[in-house]
């Protein structure tokens, strides 16, 4: 099965949020492009980094993201692995992170999660489509194990 | 057809001030019959044909031909006859008074507009009230206080820009649309936090008068642009980081809910604030002097109510989560500070205002008990 954050685990994601159509077209379309930084514990070094695009209701790419691909993301979110795989047995176990594991609340003082964008309007859109990325998110409950 | 029976028909019009006068056009309509057509070849540009996008008809996907372009000035008829329009030339002005493009204008508002349309919630149904559960008494003082704040604040982002857009001409309705669905989400947000005050074995904390200064200044704004960087860049930017708090300090799912979802609509608002007053000082950058003025009074304004028991300590008892871990709070709360100052910052060099100078906001926390 693939892992997180591999294209593929995404790409599983994809599909899983096509299914829900319905949740996502409630919440309203989203126009966003984020990558996640997978990064170790020692907080520097990336294990792995995914970018994603989610175009309207669907997520329309994920691809592997290295800065000099093309790729242009309006944010990445950075994070230990053990921080992610926190939030992600959270959703697993429960559906939804715990209280204060969302990606905002991580987010929040940026030392467990944190944002790097070159353009705060461009960053704010983590915020503009919160609601959107949260419930992706949580959608990882429903992947195979 | 059956006839449409209109109760006390008889009495229509007896006693009418103003007698009615057939015009000469249904006059001659009912003595030929034959109908006058003259306005089918009275248009603006023909055969348009707009396609929907992948998510629908958009405002950009109607941007096309000459009802694409936007002008820098308004229309000098001053009236709300449709841009693109075969326009009379007697038409009444409305007597609009923002009439260039640069003083209302920023090019995301179409994609705010559509994105604010297609996002709303509703307080009744989207958030999910049969899970509050009790709190402990200190926190839900405390979140009543808070939702007591932003229930009395929220409302200003509707009242004070609503108050300019019958003074916007009517070219850049763009705008309009969009402030109307700012309205309408602050509408909402007025509502949920009174609703979320109420719900709970809580209610209504205090009111505060330097909230209520600070909504008297964004209401006598000069401009709307001055409006605007006292409203959109500083107020709402500071509330976005509330918003995000809130959704970090909540205790449940339901009050979770409510902050996430007002933190999506307030980043709108903020977002068309910044590249409004990038569009204005772009096109007047002697007017960078009147934004800095307004924000040196917002941001005097914005320190004396962090330094208020009544908005300080919420938040410091929420974050901590209790009043025994007070300290706690305090201590995440000056952590963030720096990054509230930061966002704002960057939000007005994106705004195109190099505000670091003038700036009153000390970067460290501690310096707000020191001043």
């Amino acid at each position: 099965m693939p892992a997180f954050p591999e294209v593929a685990w995404f790409l599983s994601l994809g599909r899983l949020m096509a299914a829900e159509a319905e949740l996502f077209r409630r919440l309203g379309y989203a126009e966003v492009s984020f990558a996640i930084r997978f990064l170790a514990d020692d907080g520097e070094t990336t294990e792995a980094a995914t970018g994603v695009e989610i175009s309207g209701y669907a997520m329309s790419r994920a691809v592997d993201f290295d800065e000099t691909d093309g790729f242009d993301p309006d944010f990445v979110i950075c994070g230990r692995r053990s921080v992610w795989l926190r939030m992600l047995d959270e959703i697993a176990r429960g559906g939804r992170p715990e209280l204060r594991h969302t990606l905002s609340s991580l987010a929040l003082i940026g030392e467990e999660l944190w944002l790097e964008s070159t353009d705060q309007l461009r960053e704010d859109k983590f915020y503009r489509f919160n609601q959107t990325l949260q419930e992706l998110f949580n959608l990882a409950a429903k992947m195979p194990q | 057809m059956p006839t449409v029976q209109i109760k006390d028909e008889e009495r229509i019009g007896t006693q009418a001030r103003i007698k009615l006068e057939p015009s000469a056009y249904m006059r001659k309509l009912y003595e030929t019959g034959t109908p006058d057509l003259g306005w089918m070849s009275d248009h603006g540009e023909w055969g348009m044909r707009a396609k929907p996008g992948n998510l629908g008809l958009r405002l950009k996907d109607i941007g096309i031909g000459s009802y694409g372009i936007i002008p820098d000035h308004g229309a000098e008829h001053r009236s709300m006859a449709p841009r693109g329009s075969s326009i009379p030339s007697d038409v009444p002005s409305l007597d609009f008074t923002v009439n260039d493009k640069a003083e209302c204008w920023a090019d995301n508002v179409m994609e705010l507009y559509e994105e604010a349309v297609a996002r709303q919630w509703s307080s009744a149904r989207d958030i999910p009230w049969d899970e509050l559960k009790p709190l402990p008494d200190d926190l839900e003082r405390a979140m009543c206080q808070l939702c007591t704040f932003l229930t009395e604040v929220e409302f200003i982002a509707a009242d004070a820009p609503t108050r300019w857009m019958s003074r916007i001409n009517h070219d850049f309705l763009e705008v309009k649309l969009f402030l109307a669905t700012q309205a309408m989400d602050e509408a909402r947000h007025t509502d949920v936090f009174r609703k979320r005050a109420l719900a709970n074995g809580g209610g209504l904390g205090k009111a505060s008068p330097i909230s209520e200064l600070s909504l008297k200044r964004i209401l006598d704004a000069p401009s709307f642009s001055a409006q605007t960087g006292r409203l959109h860049l500083l107020g709402e930017g500071f509330v976005l980081t509330m918003f995000r708090q809130g959704e970090f300090i909540a205790q449940g799912r339901v009050d979770q809910e409510i902050f996430r979802r007002c933190m999506q609509d307030e980043s709108r608002h903020v977002g068309y604030g910044t590249m409004h007053l990038r569009t204005q000082l772009k096109s007047r950058p002697e007017l960078a002097d009147e934004i800095h003025a307004e924000l040196d009074d917002a941001e005097h304004i914005l320190l004396q109510t962090f330094s208020v028991p009544e908005l300080v300590e919420p938040m410091a008892i929420l974050m901590g989560g209790g009043v025994d871990h007070f300290d706690k709070g305090l201590e995440i709360q000056s952590q963030l500070w720096r990054r509230i100052i930061s966002e704002y910052l960057q939000r007005c060099d994106a705004a195109g205002l190099d505000r670091r100078p003038r700036c009153l906001l000390p970067p460290d926390f501690s310096k707000l008990i020191e001043a």
